[in-house]
């Protein structure tokens, strides 16, 4: 019953998105209907993704097909196993909300880009990433992620007349590439061991794999992958190619696509090496997580690119959510498997929260964008009141991604704090202390996410209007606030019904760690979530919710009590004396200016102050032109020099590429030659 | 059900009771260390009774953050005062929250604030703004390490339990070189987190140096009560924090009046004692510059680092 | 029944080498120069208490002498030359250093674990009640000898040295119960004597490059 289900199930989502591929291109209708079609198709694929999600999440047992192909060691093998499934949920969430958002959204395009062209590729990509969830042959993966890369940079490049979006297009498709070559070394590893591409291989080796070989597997997956996900320093090119991509299409880049990446090393960590690994490994994740979510913040903070800023953050989540991970796997090679457990469920918690209030943010950038056609930050403020629902629905995102209490960002920190709180039940003094200094590094991760949002949100919602862009804003169209509002509302729900959340994920984590905790999670009857001993801790964010609500309508009652009914009265705000003008108000790069001097060692600030003085005086400027940059790092010292050594190298070869038609008909013949001695 | 409810209301009373007290009672200790006469104690009450008669006047430049604001963050602050034990070590609510919870409980107070620094369009609430940014993110560390540090001594994170642990002197391990270095973690801690000397200063308005001030510079009205109300609170959730994690001694473990008793009475002597010291650390001390506050709250940090150190290494 | 049973006087022991550490991250984050000595004062007192301590729990007497020793000379007679410059040559605060205060402070923290980390295999070999303050001791020579390399006037990297000097003595207390006494007031004598001639040191310094940083040495090359 229910493998016929899912069988319909698959076989329906895989119909919508390809309908929605072929159907825009193929019919002639005006660029309306087009849309409307496009992204009808895409949302209903979500929609069915959604039920297939659930489904698979539910079912008692992995569910497996397969079809042969002619090709050597291909076969078109897809398997839904309870991980899978959840990330099959995040994405055909996200991808729900962001076809909707993409029907009003996308008119935005009328002119500029070809729309039919537009709604297929954003189908296919949607398809390609489902497949990379569900494919179960190594090769056949491979081709889907491929795929999936594929189509994603051709959304990149959607604007591709203007210079920077080609730049990053490239940056993005290059990038993409070196990480997938190391991926591929990764399957190799496994495939030499085996002879065979197949994932139930590669799970169940005849003979294990020889240490050595397992470490490089390790880290190449974690290379390949990383890049995908974007982790410090492999993280250079995302904040290029997801403000270059149409909004709705960086939601989806940022808010999922990296997630595959995540699911990828799920999959080779706890499935393929099926947990058996060396401390260490589970360390270097967690070093790699801490670093990245700390610079990313950072690096974040310093942009006034909204979407650049967003691009940052997804760093910082993946980094957030490798603590995660990272924290499960340590305590997953010193036996502690409910720990172990813990640390993967609240990785798995926060990948996809962070799937829903990152695409969310950059569907309520894309509205900011389709009303201001800016994304200069500096150019926003006071939209709260024109633009009252993006305005809402962009703070509700704002407060999950700052993890403020009752929302969904808050309860899977709160747990992957727990999980590195939990370290003083590991036997090894290195781990005993790093764990907590990791915790440290998150807390300081978290306030400066609070302290990003609190400047992203004030300064392009609230007070003034800072340019004739923001003044003259307007409320985006309905199906851009219905995407929107579906987000925030699946935030919102995820934050309040953990208890819900926890058993579902803790099917899909039971497998790896070979315990069951969701009984120990969810206590008091569901009221509360505490990570494996109420003693040791417990939150109740429904209880929190209450809480919060009833503290402040005490607030207005004692308001009330002691005052009255008082009627507000309006004046301007004091500015001594001056009326303000939005020249007076503190602007974004104003605002963290503090943030910039005091970690000025990894910033390394360069400041550039040139004033013009009247001639009368020297004590008069007439004009001063204030510049700062922050130092790119990781390009500087780490790229740059890769690519000095390419371009150099490619120079030196374009000798043997004269351009004469003798000397490549020479060439011809010669490798001919060479060849036919070989062949002798 | 309804001794819990008794417990949360009695909880909340003594909580919104004594806040203002505490912020009378250190200005009076400064006051009488600068040899004035200083107000009394009870001051506060009387301003925040006026205060709330006052009509508000509201900016026009503001949205509806700037009026939702004080009520956010009276209700997160008085959440977080109910996650923590005040006179009774078991209490009701502590299973809503850990300690984590409570920190981010703040913290949501703070993101409000700081957007309603931004909200009214002034140099002054931005500059309020960007300056709390600063101040509580390199707080957030060392709140979390010296707490971490607590939690390892009571082995739990759960409020509750640490100080019922801690009151029958049950599991602790009784080192005391972590306890003293979290304890000295969380004092510098909680002097930042309010807004204290010497990293602001509560009774200036001077551009160059408010913080706090800065960001509430537009309120008045129903709304400065609120926020100055939520604020004292803040102030007392921390000292109970403080009083009642590193020293729960004579708090109630059961719920016979007579322990209750003694445990209220405890409590405010606690407290008082606590505000008394803050005044005192405020007349030594001058306020810092912003750019020396990291050197203040590093050295925070590296107590809260030790505490846990000293922890696994001395009996490790 | 003994008034202080060996578990609760190792803790002490413990409490002391703690408050040891905590001054020296007083030193490291203090930027005035008379702060610094007198915290180095303060240390001293608290290695004098702990040192007792040690004498009273263990019954050798020689470590008696040897926390009066520290006292009268590391608690006030180098201080108060140490002063005596500082006053004289009208230098207070540090404005400038190699490495900035936070990051000097997390420097420390690292040394700190590097120094638990290096004498976890030796401290269960060890048997007396002070065996984990050999950790501690190394701690604050390491620390000792970072404020030498992190500061640049001439005067904080004496109290650097001082800080060093004090591990050592700690240390020394914890490993093995203090040195011989003629060893131990050897050590005295010639701390004294460091002290006074990098007083008088400094003077010059301050003489020929009229400033006390002694980065200012690098011109003497040429």
């Amino acid at each position: 019953m229910v493998n016929d289900l899912t069988f319909t199930l698959v076989w329906g989502l895989f119909g919508w998105y390809g309908a929605g591929v072929v159907l825009p291109l193929g019919c002639r209708a005006d660029s309306r209907r087009q849309n409307l079609l496009a992204h009808g198709c895409a949302a209903f694929g979500g929609m069915v993704g959604i039920v297939l999600g659930v489904v698979g999440l539910l079912a008692s047992e992995p569910w497996a097909a397969r079809s042969p192909s002619t090709i050597p060691l291909l076969t078109f093998a897809i398997r839904l196993d309870p991980l899978a499934a959840f990330f099959v949920l995040t994405i055909s969430l996200a991808g729900l909300a962001a076809s909707i958002y993409a029907i009003g959204y996308v008119r935005h395009f009328d002119g500029r880009a070809s729309i039919p062209l537009l709604g297929s590729l954003f189908n296919g990509f949607l398809c390609s990433m489902t497949l990379v969830i569900l494919a179960d042959n190594g090769f056949f993966f491979l081709i889907v992620w491929e795929l999936m890369s594929l189509l994603s940079y051709f959304l990149v490049v959607t604007e591709h007349e203007q210079a920077e979006v080609r730049y990053a297009g490239l940056f993005y498709l290059i990038m993409t590439h070196v990480g997938t070559a190391f991926i591929i070394v990764a399957f190799l590893i496994f495939f030499q061991g085996v002879g065979s591409f197949s994932f139930d291989t590669f799970r169940h080796p005849e003979q294990p794999l020889p240490e050595g070989m397992k470490t490089i597997a390790f880290l190449t997956a974690l290379i390949g992958f990383g890049t995908k996900a974007g982790i410090v320093p492999l993280h250079v090119w995302l904040p290029y190619a997801h403000p270059a991509a149409p909004s709705h299409v960086s939601a989806l880049m940022s808010g999922v696509m990296i997630k595959t990446a995540i699911y990828g090393l799920v999959r080779v960590y706890f499935d393929f090496l099926g947990g058996q690994f060396p401390w260490w490994w589970g360390f270097v994740v967690l070093l790699v997580g801490a670093v990245s979510a700390l610079l990313g913040v950072m690096y974040a903070l310093m942009e006034h690119d909204l979407k650049s800023l967003l691009a940052y953050h997804s760093v910082e989540n993946i980094g957030i959510i490798l603590l995660g991970i990272g924290a499960g796997m340590i305590f997953q090679s010193f036996g502690l498997k409910e720990f172990a457990a813990l640390g993967l469920l609240a990785g798995l918690y926060h990948t996809i929260n962070h799937a829903m209030f990152k695409a969310l943010l950059f569907l309520g950038a894309g509205s900011l964008l389709y009303a201001t056609h800016t994304r200069n930050m500096e150019e926003y403020g006071g939209l709260l009141r024109r633009m009252p629902w993006t305005g809402l629905f962009f703070l509700i995102g704002a407060a999950s991604i700052s993890a403020l209490p009752p929302t969904n960002g808050f309860v899977s920190e709160w747990l992957v704090f727990q999980s590195l709180f939990l370290s003083f039940q590991i036997p090894d003094l290195l781990m005993k202390l790093m764990l907590p200094i990791a915790g440290a590094m998150l807390a300081l991760t978290g306030v400066l996410a609070l302290a990003c949002f609190a400047k992203a949100f004030g300064i392009a919602f609230l007070a003034l209007p800072r340019s004739s862009h923001a003044r003259h804003a307007e409320e985006v169209p309905m199906p851009m606030r219905l995407g929107m509002g579906l987000l925030a509302s699946v935030c919102l729900l995820l934050g309040l019904l953990p208890m819900v959340v926890v058993p579902l994920l803790d099917r899909v984590v039971g497998p790896f760690a070979q315990i069951s905790i969701a009984d120990q999670v969810v206590a008091l009857d569901g009221w509360a979530l505490a990570p494996v001993d109420v003693q040791f801790a417990s939150i109740s964010p429904p209880i929190l919710a209450a809480m919060l609500i009833v503290g402040a309508l005490l607030g207005l009652c004692l308001a009330v009590a002691f005052g009255g009914h008082l009627v507000k009265r309006y004046g301007k705000t004091w500015g001594c004396g001056i009326n303000l003008s939005p020249r007076t108000e503190y602007t974004a790069t104003g605002f963290v200016q503090p943030i910039k001097q005091v970690f000025s060692t990894i910033y390394r600030p360069t400041v550039k102050l040139e004033t013009e003085f009247l001639e009368e005086s020297r004590y008069f400027a007439k004009r001063r032109r204030f510049e700062f940059h922050i130092e790119p790092v990781f390009q500087k010292y780490l790229y740059d020099p890769v690519v000095m050594f390419f371009s150099t190298t490619a120079d030196r070869l374009r000798v043997i590429q004269a351009g004469s038609l003798h000397l490549y008909l020479a060439y011809i013949f010669v490798t001919l030659i060479v060849l036919l001695l070989f062949a002798v | 059900m309804v001794k819990v409810l008794v417990l949360i209301v009695m909880q909340t009373v003594i909580l919104l009771g004594v806040a203002p007290f505490i912020v009378g009672l250190i200005r009076k200790v400064k006051a009488r260390l600068q040899c004035r006469r200083g107000a009394s104690v009870f001051q506060p009450y009387a301003d925040l009774v006026k205060l709330f008669r006052k009509q508000p006047v509201v900016s026009t430049t503001t949205s509806w953050i700037f009026t939702a604001t004080p009520y956010i963050l009276f209700a997160s602050t008085l959440l977080a005062g109910l996650l923590v034990p005040v006179f009774v070590s078991t209490i009701p609510l502590s299973f809503a929250g850990n300690i984590i919870a409570l920190v981010y409980l703040l913290g949501l107070g703070t993101f409000f604030l700081m957007l309603a620094g931004l909200d009214a369009g002034s140099a002054f609430g931005g500059m309020g703004s960007s300056r709390e940014a600063i101040v509580a993110s390199l707080t957030e560390p060392a709140m979390i390490l010296s707490i971490f540090a607590i939690a390892l001594t009571a082995g739990s994170t759960n409020l509750s339990t640490i100080v019922h642990k801690t009151a029958l002197l049950e599991g602790i391990v009784s080192d005391p070189s972590p306890h003293l270095m979290a304890f000295a973690a969380l004092v510098i801690v909680a002097l930042a987190e309010t807004g204290r000397v010497p990293v602001d200063n509560p009774a200036t308005h001077l551009e160059l140096t408010m913080i706090h001030e800065a960001m509430i510079l537009e309120y008045s009205g129903r709304y400065l009560a609120l926020v100055e109300w939520a604020a004292g609170l803040k102030l007392l959730v921390f000292l109970t924090l403080i009083a009642n994690v590193s020293a729960p001694w004579g708090i109630a473990t059961s719920l016979e009046p007579a322990a209750l008793g003694i445990g209220l009475a405890a409590y405010l002597a606690k407290v008082s004692g606590l505000a008394v010291l803050i005044g005192i650390l405020e007349s030594m001390f001058a306020k810092l510059r912003l750019f020396r506050v990291p050197e203040l709250l590093g050295v925070a940090f590296i107590l809260a680092l030790l505490g846990v150190i000293f922890f696994y290494v001395l009996r490790g | 029944m003994p008034l202080i049973t060996p578990l609760i006087g190792s803790q002490l022991v413990d409490l002391g080498s703690a408050l040891l550490l905590l001054t020296c991250f007083g030193i490291v984050a203090q930027r005035r120069l008379s702060a610094c000595v007198d915290l180095f004062a303060v240390q001293s007192v608290f290695l004098a208490l702990t040192a007792t301590l040690v004498a009273f729990l263990t019954g050798i007497h020689h470590i008696y002498i040897a926390a009066a020793l520290t006292v009268i000379i590391k608690a006030i007679v180098i201080p108060r030359i140490l002063k005596r410059v500082i006053e004289r040559l009208n230098v207070t605060r540090e404005l400038v250093m190699n490495v900035n205060v936070p990051s000097g402070l997390l420097i420390c923290g690292g040394l700190v674990m590097l120094a638990f980390f290096i004498t976890q295999p030796i401290i269960p070999l060890g048997f007396l009640l002070t065996r984990d303050s050999l950790a501690i001791a190394l701690a604050i020579m390491l620390i000792g000898f970072f404020t030498m390399i992190a500061r640049k006037k001439a005067v904080t990297q004496v109290i650097g040295f001082l800080v060093m000097e004090n591990g050592l003595f700690l240390g020394a207390s914890a490993a093995a119960y203090g040195m011989p006494l003629i060893v131990e007031l050897g050590v005295f004598f010639d701390v004294l004597v460091g002290a006074i001639i990098i007083g008088i040191y400094t003077h010059r310094l301050h003489d020929a490059f009229d400033s006390v940083d002694t980065s200012k040495l690098t011109i003497l090359k040429e």
